[in-house]
């Protein structure tokens, strides 16, 4: 892997170029004292140096209301595909969330290729960054594999702690990218030292049970009673869902111009804790009780997932802990109490 | 990813095709039968699988397909309007236009079956995917042993394919009965839910070479496989077809999820030693 070296202005210089030019740049800012993703006017307005943000970056891969077909009302010949038209750059997303979005391109391509995912995907550069501060409930490093955020990333920033980055290139997209900076290449000295502070920032949680040893864990807890003790405090608002890097759940919804000349068919999020997301036809509810969707949840996110591509539905970001408002939603909790309780009926 | 590889450039998989009403009437006061057709070309359906039927502006839903493959031409459905969008569906007319996108999913094997007995359970709207199958099964009669059909209903008015069930009824190659779970004096058959027919039929089922079929409602499936476990079926004998919200068809949206399975790619049909393990199955 290439790897280059770039001061902190010389690098904000460049996103300036950036920001001023065609391409739709995302990064992470301050907002009220906490961090979020957003569209940057300003170089100046870029954070490197978060510890984690309220959403994930996934709205910019899988907006929460993207157009898929446009049509005249009515007449299913008129149907037309709708795609991402403008290219897009995503400055600063942890390790974390660049497995979260490798997941994503696998979830979207796998058996039947969703060209509209795949379209926006596209048209996307990520540029990813190591953390440089702890994240308050991050455990990235019991759920992903070190080499996993390199399958959806273009290039990572290192910080190098003297007020430079050392950058990885991992695709020629990425080399394309950085050519017009004034990044040159590094030094052997600074090739070591970058490898080292990619570790340099430990997380703050650490899962007793392997990501390979979390299938098994789950056979058979299914009808465990801490799905009914959780469940109990559950609102079922879908918090833990909006904020998590990889859920992708979506339904369809039709809407129609006021003109009523032509209308969108959307895809739009969607939740599995929410109460109505499993109705069929004629009300009944498969999964009527909250404890049956954190259930389905959890084992989502720590199970189904990794068994169906190979990849973790959970990156251990630990956003939906600061989410949850009555503190049921995070894994590392979950799996304590199911470890706690096969410990107490042993 | 993606550089490269091509992959947006595949076609939508959310674009439907047109699809014309050939004719349309009801069935009840909340079940209305379609004949459809595609512009020159068959569905290319299964019998058990399913479509994503939508109108542009209104919204898409999924419905199993109810005709046999061995129909040419056209094929049916069965909408029951529960909703905005199934509500639209009733009020198509010969002649309009809508969307359809599929089939999808699993489908009943006939082929495997080649040589067995088969045993239909259809209850109320379960019937409509089933027909897919014993329409097959009739048109291929040779390639099978004795047949058995098994219809249900709750009450006289819900009762579907009523001519159809009359042509079964009549037909000396398959066995056919029939029952309501409350009865009225207009009714003279059979009361009492489906499995009350099972003793009619037993001393002519032979369990080891029998497929058992299965589709109603939720709450019928469990009942119906007690007594055939008790007759000797063996789960791998018998075929179920779960209803599930199958939103976007290709195994992407989330909604049938059955624990880690998706319906819309590995269902709606199940050997019930398929699904045995999954605890939100049945």
């Amino acid at each position: 892997m290439e790897l280059l070296q770039i001061s902190k202005k010389e690098l904000l210089e460049f996103v300036g170029t950036l920001v001023s030019g065609p391409l739709d740049v995302f990064g992470v800012v301050a907002h009220d004292g906490r961090f979020a993703y957003d569209k940057l006017d300003s170089a100046a307005n870029l954070r490197l140096d978060f510890d984690e943000t309220l959403y994930s970056p996934k709205q910019y891969l899988f907006p929460p209301k993207d157009p898929v077909l446009s049509y005249t009302p009515g007449d299913a010949a008129s149907c037309a595909p709708v795609y991402a038209e403008k290219d897009q750059a995503i400055i600063g997303v942890h390790p974390g969330d660049m497995a979260a979005i490798a997941m994503l391109d696998k979830a979207f391509t796998e058996n039947k290729i969703d060209a509209h995912y795949c379209t926006r995907r596209e048209k996307t550069t990520l540029v990813g960054i190591y953390p440089t501060k702890p994240g308050k409930y991050r455990f990235t490093s019991s759920m992903i594999k070190p080499e996993e955020p390199y399958l959806a990333a273009d290039a990572f920033l290192i910080d190098m702690g003297d007020d430079s980055y050392t950058i990885e290139i991992v695709t020629d997209r990425g080399k394309e990218f950085f050519s017009a900076s004034a990044a040159k290449p590094a030094t052997a000295d600074g090739k070591a030292k970058a490898e080292k502070m990619k570790t340099a920032v430990k997380d703050t949680v650490t899962l007793k049970i392997k990501r390979e040893d979390l299938p098994p864990f789950l056979d058979g807890k299914e009808r465990h009673p801490v799905w009914e003790t959780r469940g109990a405090k559950c609102f079922s608002c879908g918090s833990c869902v909006t904020v998590c890097p990889t859920c992708y759940c979506f339904d369809m919804l039709d809407e129609l111009d006021l003109s009523f000349d032509y209308g969108l068919r959307f895809r739009t999020w969607d939740a599995c804790v929410l109460e109505p997301f499993a109705v069929c036809a004629g009300g009944h509810n498969f999964r009527t009780k909250a404890a049956d969707r954190i259930r389905h949840r959890l084992y989502r996110k720590q199970k189904y997932l990794l068994e169906k591509l190979g990849l973790a539905g959970c990156v251990g970001c630990g956003r939906c802990k600061t989410a949850c408002v009555p503190d049921i939603a995070f894994p590392p909790d979950i799996d304590d109490d199911l470890l706690r309780k096969e410990a107490h009926h042993v | 990813m993606c550089e490269g590889c091509g992959c947006h450039e595949h076609e939508s998989i959310y674009m439907p095709e047109p699809l014309t009403v050939v004719q349309t009437h009801p069935m009840t006061e909340r079940d209305r039968f379609f004949e459809f057709k595609l512009n020159g070309k068959d569905l290319g359906h299964k019998p058990g699988q399913f479509a994503e039927i939508s109108i542009p502006g209104i919204g898409e839903a999924p419905i199993s397909v109810s005709s046999s493959p061995t129909k040419k031409g056209s094929f049916e459905m069965v909408i029951r309007k529960v909703g905005k969008v199934t509500a639209a569906f009733h009020d198509l007319k010969p002649g309009d236009t809508l969307g359809v996108r599929g089939p999808f999913g699993t489908h009943f094997p006939m082929d495997e079956f080649k040589g067995k007995d088969l045993l239909f359970f259809g209850a109320g709207i379960g019937l409509v995917p089933l027909r897919s199958a014993i329409n097959y099964a009739l048109d291929n009669r040779s390639d099978y042993g004795k047949i058995f059909l098994l219809c249900g209903f709750t009450d006289i008015s819900q009762r579907l394919f009523i001519d159809e069930m009359e042509s079964w009824k009549k037909n000396p190659s398959l066995e056919f009965l029939e029952t309501i779970d409350r009865g009225s004096p207009q009714w003279k058959g059979n009361t009492g839910v489906i499995t009350t027919l099972i003793p009619k039929i037993k001393d002519r089922l032979s369990p080891r070479n029998t497929k058992a079929f299965i589709v109603g409602p939720p709450v019928m499936y469990k009942f119906v496989i007690l007594e055939l476990r008790n007759m000797g079926f063996r789960d791998a004998d018998v075929i179920v077809s779960l209803e599930r919200r199958m939103k976007c068809g290709v195994g992407k949206c989330g909604h049938c999820q059955i624990d880690g399975v998706y319906v819309c790619q590995e269902g709606p049909v199940f050997t019930l030693d398929g699904i045995a393990h999954l605890v939100e199955a049945l």
